[in-house]
């Protein structure tokens, strides 16, 4: 898989710098849009491998000898720091795997800058994680850190890895790390429109409940213990909530079209687009809230058209939206009571764009526009409505992004180099992966980070 | 025999007459029989309960007809909810047959074709299926006899990619959803 990475790696890069020179996107690899981009949109062209640091993960090893998860838990570890996309990978030979010697000069003349070591021994019904994080310029320890792990057939043993390769991400960069995370979408199967999960490595993927009638827009509350979604029933649509333990449901609110909902960082709204009956173009989605405290429904948007799919800043104070009120579809920034709208995206010849998802740090907004064709995922700088767009995806058709807890991935809806699926985008490096494969798989969610509080400690 | 014939005919009728699949024909209510005495020594035919059946058939073929027209789809242009011109006949021909049928209720379901993002679809979808409604209402029928309904873009009539596909899944269907056990021709 690392192989397949870089090549595709180094076919997007070759792509990104002819369209940069010919200013008008040309056929440069196999199949790419041949499409112009749209006024004030660039193909990314700042994509930058350098500044990442080179690790090395010495196999973990087992305290006390038998079978043991060691081998499963290094395997895991060293692909979490690996999708990660802030470091280079160094393949660990025989050779250097001993665990009696921590010799930093034999690493440091490899140009290693920080080794991770660790140490797993059966407690209780489970294990302990020992996790060390070197630094081999100092030759000293940087940071280390004790992980309760449950047994290995436990539903949640990877995330509990997960969670540990998020904390050796904390340590080394300062940044959150996004593996202790799953993405939610939607599957249509037959006649069943399922929900589904998948853990941010593309493993455990599964069902979680579906019904015959339809199912929109999930999404995951912040503490990952609910999900909020629209489900159709006889005409008639639904706010659903619904409390994943125990599978029970509570409706939020009712009308003739309920679609993108979204949950308020801090847990205390839910945004969802609900119809407003009228006449011609009077009618339409609003953007309402569902206030968690009150259950009061609040309308935020007005205008012609539609006004939908809004999602709100980290620090609650401004939504941006798809709208159309001007005819095409544009993504606007409002107050978070919908006051002030001002749109976003720059306005051209047949160009639209939809499906608007704020960063977790609040610096950017990504959606997916059109120009001419296809779909491709974008981003905007959010402090600057009007400014410009940069292009992220040109390969096929790409929809519905939607942003990983580390504030640089962002997983999509996307017909890419190896076929229909769910795509995993690094805003840094450009690096794609498939996540899943599927026919329309759609509407994936990101959550915030799935691990138990307590399960670290330092 | 006769009824097979007229059953046939009837067959016939809404094949030429409907532009998409039947939905499977409404159960018939047995034909009365009237029993007449007849003598040993001659055979009179069964007038009353062959003119009953002929009745019957005839009034199996109105609905079916009447049916097709009520559930003719409306298309639309990409993106757009708007009645074209080219379809109002269609949907005119549907205002005297619901007037002259009060008991006769329409579901509306408004489909759009796949391109775009999902969740816009849907709200194409009901814009449509309201734009179909809306232009009946126009036409003198009662607002609460239509209900309206979106699948947005996840029932396609034609799975196919080509523009000629996106064109047929852009509409509108109708179905009667009650009252269509029989529906009498308008103007009679």
């Amino acid at each position: 898989m690392r192989n397949g990475t870089r090549a595709r790696r180094a076919d997007f890069h070759a792509a990104l710098i002819a369209a940069g020179l010919a200013a008008v996107a040309s056929p440069a690899v196999g199949q790419q849009d041949t499409t112009r981009l749209p006024p004030g949109v660039e193909l990314e062209m700042r994509y930058s491998k350098a500044g990442r640091p080179l690790v090395a993960v010495r196999p973990f090893t087992v305290s006390i000898t038998g079978a043991g998860p060691a081998a499963r838990v290094t395997e895991i570890v060293s692909n979490d720091l690996t999708l990660s996309d802030r470091f280079e990978m160094l393949p660990v030979t025989e050779s250097l795997a001993a665990p009696d010697s921590l010799r930093y000069d034999v690493w440091n003349s490899l140009n290693v800058v920080y080794l991770i070591t660790g140490d797993v021994q059966p407690s209780g019904s489970g294990y302990q994680l020992l996790l060390t994080a070197h630094d081999v310029v100092y030759g000293r320890e940087k940071q280390s850190g004790t992980f309760q792990l449950p047994g290995e057939a436990s539903a949640d043993f990877r995330l509990a890895v997960h969670a540990a390769s998020d904390a050796l991400v904390k340590w080394i960069t300062g940044q959150p790390g996004m593996a202790a995370t799953r993405i939610a979408f939607q599957r249509v199967n037959n006649n069943s429109f399922d929900i589904m999960t998948v853990d941010y490595d593309g493993e455990n993927l599964r069902r979680l409940f579906g019904s015959p009638d339809m199912i929109y827009s999930p999404a995951w509350s912040p503490d990952g213990q609910r999900m909020a979604y629209a489900q159709k029933s006889n005409s008639q649509w639904q706010l659903v909530e619904r409390e994943l333990a125990s599978g029970r449901t509570r409706v939020l609110a009712r009308g003739d079209l309920v679609s993108g909902v979204s949950y308020a960082p801090d847990g205390s709204r839910i945004l969802f687009d609900l119809w407003v009956p009228g006449r011609g173009v009077a009618q339409g989605l609003e953007v309402h809230a569902w206030e968690a405290a009150s259950g009061r429904i609040t309308k935020l948007t007005e205008s012609t058209q539609d006004n939908m799919l809004a999602s709100l800043s980290p620090d609650g104070r401004r939504i941006a939206f798809l709208s159309t009120r001007t005819g095409r579809q544009h993504i606007y920034v409002a107050d978070a009571d919908g006051s002030n709208a001002r749109v976003l995206t720059p306005f051209g010849e047949r160009v639209q764009y939809n499906g608007p998802e704020w960063s977790p740090n609040g610096s950017k907004i990504a959606f997916h526009g059109q120009s001419q064709g296809t779909f491709q995922i974008m981003v905007a700088d959010a402090t600057r409505p009007g400014g410009q767009v940069t292009q992220l995806t040109s390969r096929g058709e790409n929809q519905d992004p939607s942003w990983a807890p580390d504030g640089r991935h962002i997983v999509y809806t996307g017909a890419g180099a190896e076929g229909e699926g769910l795509y995993v985008i690094d805003t840094t490096t450009g690096n794609i992966r498939l996540l899943t494969r599927g026919r329309r798989l759609r509407f994936p969610d990101w959550s915030m980070s799935l691990a138990t509080p307590g399960v670290a400690s330092q | 025999m006769i009824r097979r014939a007229a059953l046939s005919l009837v067959l016939l009728a809404s094949v030429v007459a409907c532009s998409r699949r039947q939905p499977p024909p409404a159960p018939q209510p047995p034909p009365t029989q009237t029993t007449t005495t007849m003598t040993p020594t001659r055979t009179a035919p069964d007038t009353a309960g062959e003119g009953m059946r002929r009745l019957e058939a005839e009034r199996a073929a109105t609905t079916r007809e009447m049916r097709g027209v009520l559930e003719a789809m409306i298309f639309f242009d990409y993106d757009d909810s708007r009645i074209r011109a080219d379809q109002e006949g269609a949907l005119n021909a549907k205002a005297p047959i619901l007037r002259a049928n009060p008991s006769v209720a329409l579901l509306v379901t408004g489909h759009a074709d796949e391109r775009g993002s999902g969740e816009y679809n849907l709200a194409l979808g009901l814009r449509r299926a309201n734009a179909v409604r809306d232009f009946l209402t126009a036409l003198g029928v009662d607002a609460s006899r239509i209900t309206t309904d979106t699948m947005g873009e996840d029932r396609p009539l034609d799975t196919g990619t080509t523009e000629a596909a996106y064109a047929r899944n852009r509409r509108a269907e109708s179905a009667v959803s009650r009252g269509g056990d029989v529906i009498t021709r308008p103007g009679r």
